[in-house]
């Protein structure tokens, strides 16, 4: 999945999955590994995503007061 | 010869017949037609019974002033209607005749509660044509707007109500602005209706320019309402096309106007706090909709942060525990692969062990073997030796050298050596 197609939502969605792979398929080192690094790189996608979330809305919100 | 009377006679005799032949006196059923007041206060009417528009019957009649005092007073607080012309009544009166003014009907008293009864009926009658034409609840059925600030106001500029709503507004304390646009209307007497209706209509012609319409009375007497129980006006506030609230300021039953606008108060001011209040409730739920939304985000994000982060863990902890499980199972093949290895490769030194152990026995019994072969054959090859033989008493014979197997090998002449065991002697052939 490229990242511009990505969302939040879409990221929760293959994390879980990713999980679920892991712990249901036993997944031999290289798929680990190919796991990992798609779940790290979604994980920090998730946190710049909620990061810069939290700082749009505060800086909107304090457009109201 | 006819008896010859006076006229004062006559009217005496009049007199006279009335009071002997009627009661003292009668409840009458009638309506006001005129009704005009002397200096003196006394109260002079005529009292007409109708049908449709003909007059069926007609009478004279007074209220003294000292009666009228007292009853139109207490038949105002009571019907909220002052005594004038139109209105039906029932009335006590004491039928007089007057040598000079002819008959007349004195009123001693007015029963307030038939014209109560009769304005109910009236009222009803109103409230059901509305009902039957279909608008009755129309303009209830509008939707107040959320936020009404251009408001349309039908109202006497002079009276203390209209007064007291304009400042009331424009005073607010939450400071909110309101666009108020005031439409003269006389509003009460026999013009208010069509002052009224005009002022509707007046309105309407810029309809787009309001949120709201506004009828006011207040102040002033608080009598005389007849006007707001009209079919006419009644129509216009129930078809009106933006919301009608009234604060026609009574403290009776509620007019028909009351009962077919959309909201219905009881005075000015409570129409300009109705006003402010609804404005304030929103800037209130607005308000509280910002709170909700803040809580709600922060949950979310906390919400999610929490969850990505257990996420993050977890996928940690699990592609570890995988990889600890690929590791150990790798130790134990690599286990099993060496002690497998160990197994065999002992199998296969004792098998070179053996070969070897028997390698070694056959090797030497085959050499024994062959040893004792060898002397067999050591010991035949002694006997066959020529010495052997020569000792025997065999002897070689030679010609140049080579063994002579056979006689015809030799002819006369030819020398031989013969070889004995103990020596060589040369001799001829003699034949």
């Amino acid at each position: 999945m490229a990242k511009n197609d990505l969302s939040y939502q879409k990221a929760m969605d293959e994390l879980e999955a990713i999980v679920k792979k892991i712990e249901q398929n036993e997944p031999d080192v290289d798929e680990l590994n190919d796991m990992v690094v798609r779940a790290v790189e979604l994980v920090k996608y998730c946190k710049t995503k909620l990061k810069t979330t939290e700082e749009q809305i505060n800086s909107n919100l304090e457009e109201l007061d | 010869m006819m008896e010859q009377l006076s006229l004062l006679d006559l009217n005496n005799r009049i007199k006279d017949c009335l009071k002997n032949n009627l009661e003292d006196s009668y409840w009458v059923v009638s309506e006001i037609g005129e009704m005009r007041f002397n200096q003196k206060g006394h109260c002079y009417l005529e009292l007409v019974e109708k049908k449709d528009d003909e007059i069926l019957a007609k009478n004279r009649a007074t209220i003294w002033s000292y009666t009228y005092r007292n009853l139109s007073g207490w038949f105002e607080s009571l019907t909220g209607q002052t005594l004038k012309p139109g209105l039906k009544i029932l009335s006590n009166v004491v039928v007089s005749h007057h040598e000079v003014y002819g008959m007349s009907l004195n009123i001693k008293d007015i029963d307030a509660s038939y014209t109560l009864g009769e304005r109910a009926k009236k009222r009803l009658e109103i409230l059901n044509g509305l009902k039957e034409d279909g608008i009755s609840d129309m303009n209830k059925d509008l939707p107040l707007p959320v936020v009404p600030q251009r408001i349309a106001i039908i109202a006497s500029s002079t009276s203390a109500g209209y007064l007291d709503f304009i400042t009331q507004l424009e005073n607010n304390t939450a400071g909110y602005a309101f666009r108020i646009t005031h439409f003269q209307a006389i509003m009460q007497g026999s013009e208010a209706e069509e002052s009224i209706i005009k002022a509707i209509l007046d309105v309407n012609a810029h309809i787009e320019g309001y949120d709201l319409l506004v009828i006011i009375r207040g102040g002033g007497a608080t009598l005389d309402l007849e006007c707001f129980d009209t079919y006419g006006l009644a129509s216009h506030i129930a078809q009106f096309p933006i919301p009608v609230i009234t604060g026609i300021g009574h403290e009776r039953d509620e007019t028909i106007a009351d009962i077919v606008a959309n909201t219905s108060l009881k005075t000015p001011t409570a129409v300009a706090e109705f006003l402010i209040s609804g404005i304030k409730d929103f800037e209130e739920s607005i308000d509280s909709l910002y709170a909700e939304i803040y809580e709600y985000v922060k949950n979310t994000l906390k919400e999610n942060r929490t969850h990505l982060e257990y996420l993050s863990k977890h996928i940690k902890y699990i592609s570890y525990n995988t990889l600890k499980s690929h590791s150990a199972k790798l130790s134990a093949l690599s286990r099993g692969i060496q002690s497998a290895a160990n197994g065999r490769k002992k199998v296969l030194e004792t098998l070179v062990q053996n070969y070897i152990q028997s390698i070694k026995l056959n090797t030497i019994r085959y050499l024994d073997l062959k040893n004792k072969d060898l002397k067999n054959i050591s010991s035949s090859i002694g006997i066959l030796d020529p010495k052997s033989v020569l000792k025997r008493g065999y002897s070689i014979i030679r010609k140049e050298n080579k063994i002579i197997k056979s006689a015809r090998d030799l002819k006369e002449g030819d020398l031989i050596e013969s070889e004995f065991k103990d020596g060589k002697k040369s001799s001829k052939i003699l034949n």
